[in-house]
């Protein structure tokens, strides 16, 4: 069974523009303040209650004292949402200054976002306007009746019996008020199931549709946690924007050099020239790393132990140094960060067998605090256990052994050693020039039958286009 | 027959039902009063004493394991129609709440909208009930006594769904519809006859102009009439 409104999911909001125009329309039925009504002569009946859009603006100019464009476009956009419809011309919702009729809308077809309009009610309506017009509907009627028989097809009995009932219903009423509910039904209608092209004035954007953020209790809790909030904020750590742009600025001038946009790339792009030697020099693990890899590892920490070569030769400095341990025992650790979950377990004991329990084969030197601390957790072991230690241990490779591998021989002689690859000449002949032209598709290198088709492929697709 | 009674039952809910959407669309407007407040209480009440009939009578039939396969097909779009007429009124009756509470009728401040409705719903509420006239019996501050009632029932009605939803369980998807769209045209149906001929009128832009036209074709007629009258009695004499 469909669930209706309120037992349903959260309770509906009226939109705020819709209850303030709700307001509006009702101070205009003010006999004294509000807008005088005029009679609506049809052949023989005569229906009150009707204004014409002149009124409309004119009460608007003297009720809120606005310009006549800014009256206008109020008038509007009460027409749009259904507050008020046209006598005229019924299909288009809009207000003309001049003397064309217009009456109110009763307060049960006001749009409404707490009583959207459902499907069933659009069918009846539909069912109704079948009977009544003999057929004759208009195009996207004719569509959404269609549509509607399928999806509500079981109760589609229930809908052309109450159609027919509040037709028989309507009878008892007097010609005037038949009429004047005919065109109430077809503006609300209008406004809630717009025909195609027309905009929707219920759409609502994915951010307007949380009305509880923006209605808020301004009660005791809301003011508390506001001081907390600001409490919080105000015990953040910031950084002066002139030292963090500082420190930017180092940076980027540091790196600038090294980046082989801004300060191309030798020996030559590969993009651009097809010769993968730029790729080949810089690849992980190769003998003699370019000089400005090098460098690079001057310029940081992490740059050295990210960068395989840099770590390779780092190993070997500490291995001189007699604490290569540390960085064995970092590996390990980031092999228990980012490892598999099975083998967890596996890991720490192993890390523990050789690195941290007493009289171990390469064991470390950490402060006891961390040390104790390490131990308890390893009788519950997880993936960051050790990351207390592994940042000690990091921190002291960074302050200790980091400065004097940068003033050590070893590094001394890797920069010395560094190569320079050497730009591509260019050629002094111009058609001795390489060609720069795309890699061959590779669907041509398969065998000749499928090479064929493909050949004939993009051939038959510049035919097409000719 | 148990299927003509159900039948009958559920016509007359859905009647009633029409009948009260009828009524709760006049509420806010010019032609709303105590007279409509009173035709809301007793039909709602009408309405709610059938939804109670259908409820009985078939969930008695939906639980009795001795009917045919396509009676039981047929008991159960019954159902799905007579749960769905449920949630109309329902909804109506929210509604009808919700606008009682904005436009209540006896506060000089708070005025209705004028909508253009002038003649009452007398004739509508008397087709609900099935009685040829309402008599009106209320205080004269129904509109909002009224409402804890309005409150109250809408909370019976509220259960009543829940219980059925919960004790009767009949998937929707199984029910087909008997009519094919446009069915509702080949019934002889006279209700739009006199409706038409005024929606038509109403569909012409001028009709203001037209009357005058029609008036002046009129008098005109008239004159010609009186000219050669005049002339032939002038010729006669």
């Amino acid at each position: 069974m469909t669930v209706g409104g309120p037992r349903g999911g959260h309770p509906r909001l009226q939109m705020p523009c819709l209850s303030k125009m709700e307001r509006m329309i009702v101070s205009m039925q003010d006999p004294d303040m509000g807008i005088k009504m005029r009679n609506q002569r049809l052949l023989i009946t005569v229906i009150p209650h009707a204004m014409t859009g002149n009124d409309i603006v004119e009460w608007l100019i003297q009720k809120y004292g606005i310009s006549e464009e800014e009256s206008l476009h109020l008038g509007n956009l009460i027409v749009k949402h259904g507050y008020i419809y046209p006598l005229k011309d019924p299909r288009s919702l809009t207000l003309r200054a001049d003397e064309s009729p217009y009456r109110f809308q009763t307060p049960y077809f006001w749009t409404s976002t707490k009583w959207p309009a459902t499907e069933l009610d659009y069918a009846i309506y539909l069912a109704k306007k079948n009977i009544r017009k003999q057929g004759d509907l208009i195009e996207h009627e004719k569509d959404n009746y269609n549509l509607l028989h399928k999806r509500i097809n079981h109760t589609w009995d229930f809908v052309v019996m109450q159609a027919r009932e509040q037709l028989r219903a309507a009878k008892q009423r007097r010609k005037g008020d038949r009429i004047v509910i005919d065109c109430q039904e077809q503006a609300y209608w209008l406004v809630n199931r717009p025909p195609p092209g027309a905009p929707s004035v219920l759409e609502q954007g994915p951010e307007r549709r949380n009305c509880h953020t923006s209605r808020v209790q301004l009660n005791m809790d809301y003011y508390k946690r506001e001081i907390e909030y600001c409490r919080k904020a105000m015990a953040r750590t910031r950084v002066k924007s002139s030292i963090c742009l500082e420190g930017y600025i180092k940076f980027n001038e540091q790196y600038v050099p090294h980046d082989p946009i801004m300060s191309g790339c030798l020996p030559s792009n590969p993009w651009i020239t097809d010769d993968t030697t730029y790729w080949a020099m810089n690849a992980p693990t190769v003998l003699t790393p370019t000089k400005l890899r090098v460098e690079r590892w001057g310029f940081d920490f992490s740059e050295l132990l990210t960068d395989p070569l840099g770590r390779a030769q780092l190993l070997e400095f500490l291995k001189k140094e007699f604490s290569a341990e540390n960085l064995s025992f970092w590996e390990a650790c980031e092999e228990l960060r980012y490892g598999e979950q099975s083998r967890i377990a596996e890991i720490v004991d192993s890390i523990y067998q050789q690195f941290l329990a007493p009289g171990a084969t390469r064991w470390v030197n950490i402060d006891s605090k961390t040390m104790e601390r390490t131990l308890e957790g390893i009788k519950t072991p997880h993936r960051y256990v050790m990351d207390d230690a592994q940042m000690h241990i990091y921190m002291l490779m960074k302050k200790d052994s980091y400065p004097r591998f940068l003033k050590s021989e070893l590094y001394r002689n890797l920069l010395a050693e560094a190569v320079i690859p050497p730009e591509t000449k260019k050629r002094v002949f111009p058609f001795m020039r390489k060609q720069r032209h795309s890699s061959p598709s590779p669907a041509l290198l398969l065998p000749a039958g499928d090479a064929e088709d493909k050949i004939k492929g993009p051939t038959a697709v510049p035919e097409e286009e000719s | 027959m148990v299927k003509e009674e159900c039948k009958a039952l559920l016509d007359a809910l859905s009647k009633v039902t029409a009948c009260y959407r009828h009524m709760v669309l006049t509420i806010g407007g010019t032609s709303d009063s105590q007279n409509l407040r009173e035709e809301l209480k007793k039909t709602r009440q009408k309405a709610q004493e059938l939804a109670v009939a259908n409820r009985n009578k078939l969930t008695a039939v939906l639980k009795d394991k001795s009917v045919s396969k396509e009676d039981k097909a047929e008991f159960e779009r019954l159902w799905v129609i007579f749960s769905t007429c449920l949630e109309i009124l329902e909804i109506d009756m929210r509604r009808a709440l919700e606008l009682g509470h904005e436009f209540p009728l006896n506060v000089p401040k708070k005025h209705l909208i004028q909508t253009g409705m002038s003649g009452g719903t007398s004739g509508v509420a008397a087709r609900a009930m099935s009685i040829q006239n309402m008599k009106y019996e209320a205080e004269h501050n129904i509109d909002v006594v009224d409402l804890k009632d309005l409150e109250n029932e809408i909370n019976q009605v509220g259960e009543m769904m829940y219980e059925m939803e919960m004790k009767v369980s009949v998937p929707q998807w199984t029910v087909e519809a008997k009519q094919d769209p446009g069915a509702e045209l080949k019934s002889t149906i006279s209700v739009g006859a006199s409706s038409i001929g005024m929606i038509s009128v109403e569909e012409n832009k001028s009709f203001c102009d037209i009357s005058k036209i029609l008036a002046g074709i009129i008098f005109s007629a008239v004159l010609i009439i009186a000219i050669v009258l005049a002339v032939c009695v002038v010729k006669l004499s």
